[in-house]
């Protein structure tokens, strides 16, 4: 009976610490994410050195795609520095949810899905 | 005193045809010149693959700068530095002012 009791005592003190793990690992997201729209989020916002050019659109984009490019700025395969130091502290779950999140499609990109087979001009 | 005027002002006009040429590619054309690009990024720029971007909507600068990066070499991937290889300015401009000019990608706040 006692035992029994140590086991609950032991699961509830288990959900009681997940429940803030899972709380911060959201907030953490969210710190991420919150860095991405610093300036992906911004309409008409543009690298500023060494190349001038608007940054990429990613609402709507592939996930994939996403992810892929993540992890060659974190190695340095693809090399601009703010992203790089942009990814280096992501982990592979951190570029999933991202690239979910950018990925993810609204009102805003419902056109965006293949044209109709046959019917390009 | 009125030959400078004039060559100042040819010089004027020439600069600005350069700055045209370089800010804005003929969409046209572009569609014309994208049958490689579709194979892999789709006829209007959605693509075919999770692994290849989409392209319908992505700024045109940003376009133009990857196409660069990739025939210059500072943007490694086999596929695209096959492709971008034999790409002039002109094709690298109408490209991207075509893909630019389709629905898709938005800037998402």
């Amino acid at each position: 009976m006692s035992a029994l009791r140590f086991v609950v005592a032991v699961a509830l003190s288990g959900a009681a610490l997940s429940a803030p793990a899972a709380e911060n690992n959201k907030v953490t997201l969210q710190n991420k994410l919150a860095q991405c729209q610093g300036c992906h989020g911004i309409e008409g916002w543009k690298t500023a050195y060494p190349e001038v050019y608007h940054v990429p659109k990613l609402g709507g984009q592939k996930a994939a795609y996403i992810v892929n490019a993540l992890k060659e700025y974190k190695s340095g395969e693809r090399d601009f520095g703010t992203m790089h130091a942009m990814a280096e502290d992501l982990s592979d779950d951190d570029m999933k949810q991202l690239a979910e999140h950018f990925a993810a499609q609204e009102g805003k990109s419902a056109e965006n899905s293949p044209p109709a087979a046959g019917g390009e001009k | 005193m009125r030959r400078t005027a004039k060559g100042l002002l040819a010089a004027a006009l020439a600069c600005a045809s350069v700055a045209a040429l370089a800010a804005s590619g003929d969409p046209e054309a572009g569609m014309k010149k994208s049958a490689p690009c579709q194979a892999c990024h789709g006829a209007k720029g959605i693509s075919v693959s999770p692994e290849f971007p989409n392209l319908a909507g992505q700024n045109e600068d940003y376009l133009v700068a990857s196409l660069h990066h990739y025939k210059d070499g500072h943007r490694k991937n086999p596929i695209m530095q096959g492709q971008a290889a034999n790409l002039t300015e002109r094709d690298i401009h109408d490209l991207a002012a075509y893909f630019s000019g389709q629905e898709g990608l938005y800037t998402k706040e």
